[in-house]
């Protein structure tokens, strides 16, 4: 029955198979070699901690589609598709290895051939090549009829002409499949056994009526057709993005396990390994990430920068860092081969050639430019959205880190020497750190204070007009609870957050040390902040650099100050509806979603109304990444966006937690022409008005 | 290799905000919190910056001389990270950094000491009195041609080439070298420093002076005495400008403000 134990012109069927196998099988393994050499000229890095459970987890995350089905929504459904594509061919994966791998190859479909089991896998396989066809449908639909903004992309001649192959073979291995086994049913008899589509096809075939000898024509033909298009697709997969479902395997399974807000820190002792602006400048597995795009685009309509019309697309990053990988990888490998042996390089004047060719792999200005490498926020929704777990922020950091530490280009040049000079990002702030004190009683560790909690102002907080007003607000909800806290004042110098997104390490890790130093001389264990970019820095880089503290959002320790009853907000004299910005480095870095809106429901009277793109897809307010200290020139204004958001929800405050996002919201609605009817508040301002109300009543009944 | 010198004085932070600012009425001196750090005069960071450019395109060694009582040492050490090579420290209880004259004297001593000099810039004046003295003192001490105001500063053979700001537009200068020149913001920004050189300022010699290492037994008593020092009282009157529209605001604005004859 086995067309593989039939002869053909006097050869025996075992060997065509195997001769196949073999020359696919080479051509397949070269090219996954040269693939893996090219990612071997990155530098290295360690992602080979806990190996086992970066494997189990992947595999959970792989087979249950978790990464890409959590973006699914009515607008975007084509992740049901995929995942239906994914379970369903894997389904087939395992048939063709047992019943074309052990069945043909080994010969042991006679003993698999009508089985129960072949009947059950089969009826299984039938269901799923009706659902990979359906899917195949929504595929044409999505790429030719109704394209979806983030698959619209200038595409190549070959490109063209892939795109309706592969739709065409991956129908045509789902029709081989139930073409094969009705033909053979027809042609050897339908068994009991006989699979769910299998046997009424068979039966179909049959009462065509012609000859027994074509049905096992046809049989032998579809079934060689198969193999070798099977084989095809072995061949074709590393040409092309189809070999992600290997390679996001590998990416998933050496994602970064550390804090997702702590950049991976420059040894300042080697600043020749400072920062990218070559290829090879990347390491091994920001150069496998390239391999696991997709291209799916969900970044690309996620990302603020883009959005706004900005240079940047995270998309066309990892696609051109592709590309230019691929053209500049092979010279780069040849050079460095030929640059083992110095005399071959002596010898053969072309080398030197190739040397300069080297020159060529420079990514920025080729691949990226520098206003785009400038434009990211690196607000994180682009590495959220991501199904192969690529991290788009930190290959932007890096070609940052080159411009500022080694090319010294001079971007954001008043922040960074400020910090530099000063250690605050303002320059030409009027404030002095504890100006915001005025007739506040607050404790200065550095004199001699004894406290539980350190508030950790921020630079922001302490010296930006505006957000005196909150450091005053979180102050005075601190001392209407009861907490025993003070502030390092004067002595406190920038978290270095600016510094380390700027590309500035060196003038990062100058502030961090200090701080570090400064707290651990305090005996510092708790910081509460009201700053989320002071607060991921402050717990998830500062570990890094030996400083291990216990930190606190504002919003979270209030949080926990009303759940004890330390604090109770009255109602608000009217009706509100409050809507709610979540911070980049508060929610997409930090996970805190719950506590800032606990905070504003907790106020009887307000409610909260969610504006489109929340939570996890909160839209950036622009101010991340050192943003807040460059020009935004290109396109439109990224907070202007975000304020039409907010007026979406027909809100009368706008609350959020960041002194940030404050700003730029603030910013925003100055800008329109209405400016009544919005506020833009911090949470602890909105608590603390209600908490105020409830002092002076108690202050009157006291006086009664 | 051209030698070129740069003098660079450490003062109080310009930028420092106000409400940091006491006086010691007694002393006539600043007194700044101990946590805001002095910084390089800008005006200094100018000429290095001049003299940068021009080893940016010969070869040439950048000295930096600064003089003060007592110098932070992660002051004073900036400018060897921005990419100067050597750092010579003047310190000396007899020094009064307000006494231009005496500084004048003790900078040329050091200069002189260091044999080779083709181009000795500084900052049109120091950002904390503002006097700008030091610059042509030393240029008569050394008696050696001084230019100010420079916007470009060359070297050319033994020539030194300066464009110098003019009111309406700018005058080309040459003196023979060593010439002193004094440079205006136009110079340009002192540029932040790469990590190499960040990391290698340390490694850079820094040679500390005293008065009696410079040959100056006894210092030159300041010709200029400060009468009175006295934190400036100064009344801020605020008024809103309302309006119902931006445009409605400032035109109110302007009103107002061409009726307190500012416009």
């Amino acid at each position: 029955m086995s067309p593989v134990s039939e002869s053909y012109l006097g050869i025996t069927g075992y060997l065509i198979f195997w001769l196949l196998f073999v020359v696919a099988f080479f051509f397949f393994i070269q090219r996954l070699i040269f693939l893996f050499n090219l990612i071997r000229l990155g530098r290295p890095e360690n992602r080979f901690d806990r190996l086992f459970f970066r494997i189990k987890s992947a595999f959970v995350i792989f087979f249950s589609q978790w990464s890409n089905l959590k973006t699914t929504s009515l607008r975007d459904p084509a992740a049901i598709g995929h995942a239906i594509m994914l379970w369903s061919l894997t389904l087939f994966a395992i048939g063709y290895l047992i019943f074309i791998g052990l069945g043909a190859g080994f010969g042991l479909n006679s003993i698999l051939f009508n089985t129960t089991f072949e009947g059950i896998f089969f009826s299984v396989l039938d269901i799923a090549a009706l659902l990979v066809i359906l899917a195949m449908i929504w595929v044409i639909i999505k790429r030719y009829l109704i394209v979806p903004e983030r698959l619209k992309r200038e595409q190549d001649f070959t490109e063209k002409i892939i795109q309706p192959l592969l739709i065409t073979g991956i129908t045509l291995l789902m029709l081989f499949h139930l073409g094969i086994e009705s033909f053979r049913y027809a042609a050897y008899g339908i068994p009991d056994s006989g699979s769910l589509l299998g046997k009424p096809l068979a039966r179909a075939i049959l009462a065509t009526n012609i000859s027994q000898v074509t049905y096992i024509l046809i049989y032998r033909i579809l079934w060689w057709l198969n193999y070798v298009l099977l084989l095809g697709a072995l061949v074709y997969a590393p040409y092309s993005k189809h070999l992600h479902p290997l390679t996001s395997f590998a990416n998933i399974t050496f994602r970064s396990l550390t804090p997702k807000g702590s950049l991976k820190p420059v040894d300042l002792q080697k600043p020749e390994t400072a920062g990218a602006a070559k290829i090879q400048d990347f390491t091994w597995k920001q150069l496998l990430d390239l391999y696991a795009c997709t291209w799916c685009g969900k970044c690309h309509i996620a990302c603020p920068a883009q959005l706004s019309g900005k240079p940047l697309s995270p998309r066309e990053l990892i696609l051109g860092l592709k590309e230019h990988l691929m053209e500049t990888g092979s010279i780069i490998s040849k050079t460095k081969k030929s640059n083992l042996t110095v005399e071959s390089r002596e010898k053969n004047a072309p080398n030197i050639m190739q040397n300069e060719q080297v020159e060529d792999t420079a990514v920025i200005g080729k691949v990226i430019n520098e206003e785009a490498i400038w434009s990211c926020t690196t607000c994180r929704t682009c590495q959220d959205v991501c199904p192969v777990y690529n991290e788009h922020i930190h290959k932007i950091i890096d070609l940052r880190r080159y411009l500022q530490m080694i090319s010294t280009t001079g971007t954001a040049h008043d922040c960074l020497k400020n910090l530099r000079v000063r250690g605050n990002p303002w320059r030409g702030t009027m404030h002095a750190r504890t100006d915001w004190i005025e007739d506040l009683d607050i404790r200065i560790v550095g004199e001699n204070s004894k406290v539980d909690i350190l508030f950790w102002v921020g630079c922001t907080g302490a010296l930006e007009d505006r957000s005196l007003k909150v450091t005053q607000s979180v102050a005075r909800i601190l001392q209407l609870a009861g907490v025993n806290f003070g502030i390092l004042g004067e002595e406190e110098l920038c978290c270095g957050d600016p510094a380390r997104r700027l590309g500035a390490e060196h003038i990062y890790q100058m502030l961090a040390t200090n701080n570090i130093q400064l707290l651990q001389s305090y005996n510092i264990r708790k910081i509460v902040t009201a700053c989320p970019h002071c607060y991921n820095t402050l717990k998830n880089e500062y570990p890094q650099l030996g400083g291990n503290f216990e930190v606190f959002h504002h919003t979270e320790l209030i949080e926990d100050l009303i759940k004890k009853q330390k604090l109770k907000p009255v109602s608000a004299s009217r009706e509100l509806r409050v809507t709610y910005q979540d911070p980049c480095y508060l929610g997409r870095y930090n996970d805190i979603y719950e506590s800032p809106r606990n905070l504003i429901k907790s106020i009887p009277g307000l409610s909260l109304f969610e504006m489109e793109n929340s939570r996890n897809l909160s839209f950036c307010c622009g101010g991340g990444g050192g943003r807040m200290w460059l020009e935004e020139k290109t396109g439109q204004r990224i907070n202007e966006m975000r304020l039409q958001h907010a007026l979406g929800s027909k809100s009368q405050i706008i609350a959020t937690a960041c002194p940030f996002c404050l700003q730029m919201f603030e910013d925003a609605v100055r800008s329109r022409e209405e400016s009544e009817s919005m506020q833009v508040l911090d949470i602890a301002e909105l608590l603390y008005d209600h908490l105020k109300i409830q002092q002076d009543n108690i202050r009157f009944k006291d006086s009664d | 290799m051209k030698n070129i010198v740069v003098c660079m004085k450490q003062v109080l932070d310009p930028e420092a905000p106000l409400s940091l600012f006491k006086i010691d009425p007694e002393a006539k001196r600043a007194i700044l919190p101990k946590a805001t750090p002095p910084v390089i005069s800008p005006f200094d960071e100018n000429a290095l910056e001049a003299a940068l450019k021009i080893k940016d395109s010969q070869p040439a060694k950048v000295t930096v001389i600064s003089l003060g009582k007592k110098l932070s040492r992660a002051v004073v050490r900036a400018p060897l990270a921005a990419g100067a090579d050597e750092l010579i420290l003047l310190e000396d209880d007899l020094f009064d950094e307000f006494n231009t004259l005496l500084t004048a004297h003790a900078l040329s001593s050091a200069i002189r000491n260091l044999g080779q000099y083709d181009l000795i810039l500084c900052g049109i004046q120091a950002a904390d009195t503002n006097a700008g003295q030091v610059g042509i003192g030393i240029a008569s001490i050394l008696d050696i041609p001084f230019i100010t105001f420079a916007r470009k500063v060359e070297l050319i053979g033994n020539t030194v080439r300066v464009e110098k700001v003019l009111p309406h537009g700018f005058a080309v200068i040459e003196a023979p070298a060593p010439a002193v020149v004094s440079t205006s913001y136009e110079a340009g920004e002192l540029r932040e420093p790469g990590v190499e050189a960040f990391m290698s300022a340390s490694k850079k010699p820094v040679t500390v002076m005293n008065a009696q290492q410079l040959g100056m037994t006894t210092v030159p008593a300041s010709p200029v005495s400060f009468r009175k020092m006295y934190q400036l009282n100064r009344e801020r009157k605020c008024e809103i400008i309302t309006g119902s529209s931006p445009s409605e605001k400032v035109d109110r604005l302007m009103s107002v403000l061409q009726q307190a004859k500012v416009l």
